[in-house]
């Protein structure tokens, strides 16, 4: 009795076979109540598959693929954008450049359409520069905080090792916070995902599974739209999920102080 | 034991009327000291000194300055008989943390420190493992800081720092939060790391007044002064220099558990109230 109690004590840390029993036990139990739902606009996980297998059939993976690679290369370019951007607030003169950049991050995107289609020649350029606008202003001012974040005694540690400001800047927030910025990128790629529907909504050249999913909404195809997300939620696991993987491979340390690890 | 007879050698770090304000309010003012090579003839001798204070009387900012961390608002901290101020990595720093770089190994670790010593990689990976053999670490190289014990993390932070350093080490509160066998271990380190080189030098800043007695050939304490009225003077300075050596309680098997370790304690201690 008490070892079931414990998974409501706080702070309290279970073992890996808890935690699988755990999570196991939590989506059966969504399952069923997605099963025995009294709320009839709600499509049944039979009805789902029987969408998922009719949306295949039509093309759905071809769409995936399309909506796949435009965010890889939007995730790519944002990371390279976002991190020389956050790097770069080591300079004084860079560092209210970057604080404005990371303020865009409250306009629309649909605002800002009308700029982006003026500057990009293609559908495939304008649909990968507003991702890339949208997932970098979130992955600067999560990198810029992770930078403002570091301790003092870590600089005077660099320098008291006769380094550099360079080589300060090398191995205090490049190499010193690079698990951090795989967390960062984590976040952002999910982030990526979220705005790439939008995204495929305003821009509806190329398809992708964002216009296929505003089409079915549009029809009110309930089924068809839980399909799509069910899709974009595995395929956004498994993304997030290598990103984990690469993180753990490279950063080994980072995980050894965690409690929950 | 009798005290061996010792003498004075050159000065190896020189604190000159070094004064420091914050929006111009003094924190630091005329801070004057020096450390010289003690000579002990027939075996090798470093310097230790115990820098005491109460909190908040300036003594993290003057580590600092020492460390070349820190520029002083006026005056100048000189190492080595060098005409210029300190410059950051010629005085080692060990802060109360024992930060180390978690991403990168022991042996990483301690190479940033050797290779800028030593002229190729060979060389200074030999110098680290001999270090590490030395103080009980050997078999430690492969890990990250994040699996070291407390002491085992102090011990790396300082082979890091001697490493890189001109045989001046500081250390910020080495006694803080120890247990009693953890702090006599600690004051036998700093034994050992002074008497490695005859100018090996370790300033370390307290102000747990046991633990600086036991460790240190001379103290300085630091605090306020008060003028002719009562007054306290803006800023802290070193208001009073003990020799240790002198008073027979250096060098010493067994000091602490001698009447005048235990009454030299409460002088300092008596001194410390008043400031």
């Amino acid at each position: 009795m008490n070892h079931l109690l414990a998974v409501f004590f706080p702070n309290h840390v279970l073992n890996k076979t808890a935690v699988r029993i755990l999570i196991a036990t939590q989506v059966a139990i969504v399952l069923l109540l997605w099963i025995f739902s009294p709320f009839v606009l709600l499509p049944k996980p039979g009805e789902v598959l029987s969408a998922l297998s009719e949306l295949w059939e039509q093309g759905l993976g071809a769409e995936l693929i399309t909506s796949f690679y435009l965010n890889v290369q939007a995730i790519l370019v944002a990371t390279v954008v976002s991190l020389l951007l956050a790097y770069a607030t080591v300079m004084p003169f860079f560092r209210p450049v970057v604080a404005l950049l990371s303020k865009l991050r409250f306009l629309s995107l649909v605002g800002l359409t009308f700029f982006f289609t003026v500057m990009t020649k293609s559908g495939h350029q304008l649909k990968l520069s507003l991702l890339v606008f949208s997932v970098s202003v979130f992955f600067v001012t999560g990198m810029a905080d992770v930078i403002n974040g570091i301790p003092k005694e870590m600089f005077d540690l660099a320098r008291t090792l006769r380094m550099g400001e360079w080589r300060v800047v090398w191995e205090v927030i490049v190499l010193g916070q690079i698990d951090k910025a795989f967390d960062v990128l984590r976040q952002n790629a999910a982030i990526g995902w979220m705005m790439l529907t939008m995204v495929e909504g305003i821009v509806r050249s190329e398809g992708g599974v964002g216009t296929i999913l505003l089409d079915q909404n549009h029809h009110f195809r309930l089924a068809a739209v839980f399909a799509i997300q069910l899709t974009i939620l595995i395929l956004g696991l498994f993304q997030d999920y290598s990103i984990g993987l690469f993180k753990n491979l490279l950063c080994p340390y980072a995980a050894l102080t965690l409690e929950r690890n | 034991m009798a005290t061996p007879s010792y003498s004075y050698g050159k000065t190896l770090l020189k604190i000159d009327n070094v004064s420091l304000e914050y929006d111009g309010r003094p924190v630091l003012s005329g801070v004057t000291a020096e450390v010289r090579d003690i000579i002990v003839p027939g075996r090798v001798q470093g310097q230790v000194v115990g820098i005491l204070g109460p909190s908040g009387c300036g003594k993290t900012t003057l580590f600092r300055i020492i460390a070349g961390l820190h520029a002083p608002t006026s005056g100048r901290v000189s190492v080595n008989g060098f005409d210029r101020p300190v410059r950051a990595g010629e005085v080692g720093v060990v802060a109360q943390s024992y930060p180390l770089f978690e991403h990168r190994s022991v042996l990483g670790n301690l190479m940033l420190g050797a290779m800028k010593k030593e002229k190729d990689r060979n060389s200074a990976r030999e110098k680290v493992m001999a270090f590490l053999r030395e103080f009980e670490l050997e078999d430690k190289y492969n890990l990250y800081p994040a699996q070291l014990s407390g002491g085992q993390r102090q011990r790396c932070a300082i082979i890091q720092q001697i490493l890189c350093s001109e045989h001046f080490l500081l250390m910020d509160e080495p006694f803080s939060g120890l247990d009693l066998i953890m702090l006599e271990k600690t004051a036998d380190l700093i034994s050992k790391v002074s008497d490695m080189d005859d100018l090996n030098t370790i300033i370390v800043v307290t102000h747990d007044v046991a633990a600086a007695c036991t460790v240190a050939d001379h103290l300085w304490l630091m605090g306020r002064s008060n003028d002719e009225k009562g007054n306290p003077l803006p800023g802290s300075r070193i208001v009073k220099q003990y020799n240790l050596i002198d008073r027979g309680l250096a060098w010493q098997p067994n000091l602490t558990s001698t009447a005048a370790f235990g009454d030299f304690v409460r002088e300092v201690k008596d001194e410390f109230r008043r400031l």
